[in-house]
């Protein structure tokens, strides 16, 4: 009786008492995954923290979402890879303890990698040991993808592009003969005017300008006609607003904290102008050569850039004895102009998608929902908070490892609702987001 | 024969308590082989848990000890479409009881005993490494109730009993934290404490003919205090101003219980058992940490846990083999406390379905052995936890061996 006992316990230790669940296979449904070409620009190329360096490239957008697709018959996935960790062309930015030479303590802050240089042959054209799957180029607008020799404008570019002298960039689109795309552009259209800090009050180079939205469609048009050709499936992405990146948001307009004496002795230069201050917070004074001096304070709408140098604002007065330079602010006008454009380039890409039978992640609300429903993540609170939110990197705009992620998880929700394929989601958690010293 | 071993095995395996929420339904043995009923019937003084009650109708000074190897095995896979797949580290716990108690003289109305049991915990290990690493990564809760115990017999149809419960208990819990170091390193918090709690546990019993029998028992609340528990955070250097060691205070409710259960006996040979339980785990609202030193970084936490209420139904049967020897079966559905919404990987709860079985044997004159093995059905849920963001899908398979020894005096 008691060996039997034995005996059925055994067969429950090794067999029954053992959980039977498994997780779904992945399936790749209508779509073809065999070949994938990824066309963007900073998330897509892998550029993170102001910079491109080896690891963001491990970990862009494209390069997760291609591991998820080797899961239902994707190929290998050929990278542009640069050698080095250091970034390239400048230093990535690194958060570091810094006293600027006006602080009285040291405090968390972005500062430029110091680590060994390690930048090599990066600038070499290395577009022989190509093509390549990932076509991302930082900072190249929609609009510049017809422009015959765009790369001698743009080191990226010339790194990997095929002629970079003479092609563009629908050329490269071609080389691969691809099965499968995304098409992630438009960010740059913006960013570029954006980060020049717009161009109502100061000269622009052509490339910082916004493009006319006629031209966007062109430009896009052509983009989706090279490629689906050849029966290409894909997805296209809209454009995030900028009040949803910690590059716009970080610094208030109204971070100017002053003290009474202080205040005192501003308001006493500033008589007989329209600016005053009062104890506490106040909106910094900006450059304006539309109001009388040529200065003006600014609105509570307005924006500061990420790129504002802070010790300029604690040494040397810029804000309050001094204006602080157009550059580094977007007024009303401009970021009136920003947002309309925003709109009507979603517009065309909502209409292009439909036209071409393509499935649209939808960003522009992705990104708005993180900080308005900041649900978490398994069990990580994201938002576009700068450094501590865990989506952007360094540079404010850009996504960490975890915000390509979290990207490429609504990528595989749209292809697997659009194309009926069951392509696994990422755990962004496995991804990096900011290292703190 | 083959045949027969299988049979033999798949009746142990599809016969085998382990409470849903985090209570172990364990608190004897022979009990636990019927389905976890016991409120209306004294087998043993493990009726000092069962019913108090019943302790007066054991006619002599008995001591009582058993122990299970609870061995659950916990697999995680991530919810559709992700791919993860992770099954929890293989723990096995040993909650135990031990009992005395008798009359107060030889035939006298009266009997007192004392009861030491384990009638809460849970435990769940993930490894430091997994997709749901910032919700939980391992987590053991456990608690001992020491129970004195009184119980008078009113007339032969009826008797009552009652007894003070001093619980203590540990929580240690650990997660990481999103703040990494200059190697890619995430941070840590580990919490640990100490608590205690103070209740009751009350019954009668009634036997309105010699073979039928009524239990009517309630255990209150113990609220399990932590009044001073120890937060120890590692997370990168710049940021460890604001993340010092700090103690918290926590509460853990632990519920209320209230039972009304049946005993038949149909012939010589054969006894069934019936037993309902309500359980109050609506108590157990929200999980609160509230840290001694705030910091910008360190606030206090409140997680929603929303329990609701619970019935358990339980069924069991004793059958005499012979004077010495006795069979055991039984089974219960134990509906899970956590609502849709808050499941959450520190404690994949399910309904259960379980089916017990056991043997005992009376080796001497006055010791008695009882092995039981318990099984619970496999359970799958999927769900999602809305205030960690985390969806999932566990598969509980619980295999429970225990064994138990009665000495009379």
């Amino acid at each position: 009786m008691k060996k039997i006992y034995i005996l059925g316990l055994m067969v429950c230790g090794f067999a029954a008492c053992k959980p039977t669940i498994e997780p779904i296979a992945p399936e790749s449904g209508d779509a073809d995954f065999s070949s994938y070409l990824a066309v963007g620009d900073y998330n897509t190329a892998g550029f993170r923290d102001g910079s491109l360096y080896l690891d963001g490239q491990m970990n862009s957008f494209a390069n997760i979402l291609a591991d998820q697709l080797k899961t239902v018959g994707g190929g290998t996935f050929k990278q542009p890879l640069v050698p080095g960790e250091h970034g390239w062309p400048v230093a990535k930015k690194v958060l570091g303890v810094r006293q600027g030479p006006c602080d009285t303590v040291g405090t968390i802050q972005p500062v430029d990698f110091s680590g060994a240089l390690d930048t090599v042959n990066t600038s070499d054209n290395i577009s022989p040991a190509g093509p390549y799957n990932n076509v991302g180029v930082p900072g190249m607008r929609t609009v510049e993808y017809l422009v015959n020799g765009y790369a001698t404008l743009n080191p990226f570019a010339a790194r990997f592009f095929k002629n970079p002298a003479s092609s563009n960039g629908l050329d490269q689109l071609t080389l691969m003969g691809h099965s499968f795309f995304t098409l992630w552009v438009g960010q740059s259209d913006i960013m570029n005017y954006a980060v020049a800090g717009g161009a109502k009050h100061n000269t622009l180079a052509p490339n910082e300008m916004l493009p006319l939205t006629p031209a966007f469609y062109t430009a896009y048009d052509s983009l989706l006609n090279t490629l689906t050709r050849n029966g290409a499936k894909g997805v296209v992405y809209n454009i995030p607003s900028i009040y949803d990146m910690p590059f716009f948001t970080t610094i208030s307009p109204r971070s100017l904290t002053l003290t009474e004496a202080e205040v005192r002795k501003l308001n006493l230069a500033y008589n007989g102008t329209q600016v005053t201050f009062q104890t506490g917070f106040n909106s910094f004074v900006i450059e304006d050569k539309n109001f009388q001096g040529g200065f003006r304070q600014m609105g509570y709408n307005e924006l500061v850039l990420l790129t504002l140098p802070m010790d300029s604002v604690k040494c040397a007065g810029w804000g309050s004895t001094k204006p602080i330079p157009s550059e580094y602010v977007l007024t009303q006008d401009e970021i009136d102009d920003i947002m309309a454009s925003i709109q009507n380039y979603n517009e065309v890409i909502r209409n292009r998608a439909t036209a071409y039978a393509l499935p649209l992640v939808d960003l522009n609300t992705y990104y708005r929902n993180l900080n308005i429903q900041n649900e978490p993540v398994n069990g990580v609170k994201f938002s576009s908070d700068y450094a501590s939110g865990g989506i952007f990197s360094l540079d404010g705009f850009s996504l960490t490892g975890k915000g390509n992620a979290l990207i490429v998880n609504q990528t595989i929700i749209t292809i697997n609702s659009f194309y009926k394929s069951s392509i696994a989601t990422v755990d962004p958690n496995k991804y990096e987001a900011v290292r703190y010293p | 024969m083959k045949k027969h071993f299988l049979f033999i095995g798949a009746l142990l395996c599809s016969t085998m308590v382990f409470g849903a929420g985090f209570q172990l339904n364990l608190q004897g043995m022979r009990q636990l082989a019927m389905g976890g009923t016991g409120a209306a019937i004294p087998w043993d003084a493990s009726t000092i848990y069962y019913n108090p009650a019943g302790l007066v109708a054991i006619r002599n000074v008995q001591a009582y000890a058993s122990m299970n190897l609870l061995q659950p095995r916990i697999r995680y896979t991530s919810a559709a479409p992700g791919s993860n797949m992770l099954d929890a580290k293989e723990q096995n716990y040993t909650p135990f009881n031990l009992y005395v108690g008798g009359p107060i003289a030889y035939k006298s109305r009266w009997s007192i005993g004392l009861g030491v049991y384990t009638p809460y915990g849970t435990g769940i290990d993930w490894g430091n490494d997994w997709e749901g690493r910032y919700v939980v990564q391992n987590i053991h809760l456990q608690s001992i109730f020491f129970q004195p115990t009184v119980s008078y017999e009113v007339s032969d149809q009826i008797s009552v009993g009652g007894g003070f419960i001093y619980a203590t208990g540990n929580l240690e819990l650990q997660k990481a934290t999103p703040l990494a170091n200059q190697l890619g390193q995430d941070g840590q918090a580990s919490l640990t404490g100490r608590g205690s709690g103070v209740g009751f546990n009350l019954g009668v019993r009634l036997k309105p003919t010699e073979d039928f029998s009524v239990g009517i028992t309630y255990r209150s609340q113990v609220n399990m205090k932590v009044k001073r528990g120890l937060a120890q955070f590692s997370v990168p250097p710049s940021l460890s101003g604001s993340f010092v060691e700090t103690a918290f205070q926590s509460e853990l409710p632990l519920p209320q219980v209230a039972t009304v259960g049946f005993g038949w006996n149909v012939n010589d040979v054969l006894t069934l058992q019936f037993d309902a339980n309500f359980t109050g785990w609506a108590a157990y609202d929200s999980l609160i940490f509230d840290y001694e030193n705030n910091t910008d970084l360190l606030e206090d936490t409140r997680q929603g846990r929303r329990y609701r209420n619970t019935v358990s139904l339980r069924a069991g049967m004793n059958y005499k083999f012979s004077d010495r020897i006795s069979g055991m079966l039984g089974t219960a559905y134990d509906p899970s406390p956590v609502r849709d919404g808050f499941l959450s990987p520190d404690l994949p709860d399910a309904d259960r379905i379980l089916a017990t079985g056991g043997l005992s044997v009376q080796l001497f004159e006055r010791l008695h052995v009882i092995g039981v093995v318990e099984y619970v059905f496999a359970t799958v849920r999927s769900g999602y936890s809305r205030e960690e963001g985390f969806a999932g899908r566990y598969q509980t398979k619980v295999i429970n061996p225990g064994l138990g020894v009665t000495l009379d005096f």
